[in-house]
């Protein structure tokens, strides 16, 4: 059997710190989000989202979402981050408001789940419409803040427009 | 051997990262949103024991939410009943500890009686616990059938 040397023990850490690394960089991880992270933030963070929806805030928007986000619309219609902001500051849809109420958060390391219900008056493409929807939304915490990454919603049996 | 002892210490906390390396990959975790489609299509409780968090929050296309006991419940029951799942698993997200992912679905199923067949677009959020991918979010929103997510 052949035996280790001391000549060959330096080659023996450099492979095994190459794939200690390997493996470290096959999960990516952002800090902890800590405190500036916690459940009074994220809460605040998405009533900020609901208001510069209404305000067509195009600078907040983009600091709350994620480069990445899918929002599916209670109608079906998806939109990404880019589309969601440039439909709202073109006007072609218009958040006159939103009266969210929270139901649960739940922060699980670096991703964040909310859950809740929203009443929305939004004029889309002109048409008025008044909804009541259950909503679901997947928060990342990138770079100290967190974004919003997945939005999904139904419209609730009692809501004016099905 | 003899003259690696001393360096023992220093190679346990370099490998240290390779022993916590059988954490859900993204291969993991896709497969863990599937095996959970075909558990409920096949009444399979102890699967979806299995696969879903404890601390589940399953919201469906109607907006009403369920825990995990609940959800399984239906399940169990035959209140609801799926005849068909035809899942297509678009995008997954890997970040610390859970993975998020977003896909299409359509399904028919029976619920308390009445068959309907609907389209989705889902997300889920994964929770890497007890070795294994454990879905503890679950969300969609009904969509025509024709919505192609690849080209928006």
């Amino acid at each position: 059997m052949r035996r280790t040397t001391p000549r060959n023990v330096p080659v023996v850490i450099a492979t095994i710190a190459a794939m200690a690394m390997l493996c470290g960089a096959s999960f990516p991880k952002e800090p902890a989000p800590g405190a500036a992270g916690s459940e009074p933030a994220l809460r605040a963070a998405e009533l900020k989202r609901f208001e510069a929806n209404v305000n067509a805030d195009a600078r907040a928007l983009g600091e709350l979402l994620d480069d990445g986000l899918e929002y599916v619309h209670s109608n079906g219609e998806l939109d990404s981050k880019q589309s969601f902001i440039e439909s709202l500051t073109s006007g072609r849809r218009d958040y006159a408001s939103t009266v969210a109420d929270i139901e649960s958060i739940r922060i699980l390391g670096d991703v964040a789940v909310i859950r809740g219900t929203a009443r929305v008056t939004v004029i889309d493409a002109g048409t008025t419409r008044e909804l009541h929807i259950g909503y679901t939304d997947v928060w990342v915490w990138k770079k100290q803040h967190w974004q919003m990454t997945a939005w999904r919603s139904a419209r609730l049996p009692d809501s004016p427009v099905k | 051997m003899n003259a690696m002892r001393p360096l023992l210490p220093l190679i346990t906390l370099l490998a240290a990262p390779l022993a916590a390396a059988p954490r859900g990959d993204e291969a993991a975790a896709r497969a863990a949103i599937l095996q959970r489609f075909q558990a409920a299509l096949h009444a399979d409780v102890a699967g979806l024991d299995r696969l879903l968090a404890d601390d589940l929050e399953y919201c469906n296309f109607r907006g009403a939410c369920q825990t995990k006991s609940e959800y399984i419940g239906e399940v169990r029951s035959g209140v609801l009943k799926y005849r068909s799942i035809e899942p297509v698993v678009d995008r997954v997200k890997l970040y610390a500890d859970t993975a998020t992912v977003l896909g299409r679905v359509s399904v028919t199923a029976v619920r308390n009686g009445e068959e309907r067949s609907v389209h989705l677009l889902y997300a889920g959020v994964l929770a890497w616990r007890e070795d294994r991918w454990q879905l503890t979010t679950w969300t969609s929103t009904i969509v025509e059938p024709t919505v192609d997510t690849k080209s928006k």
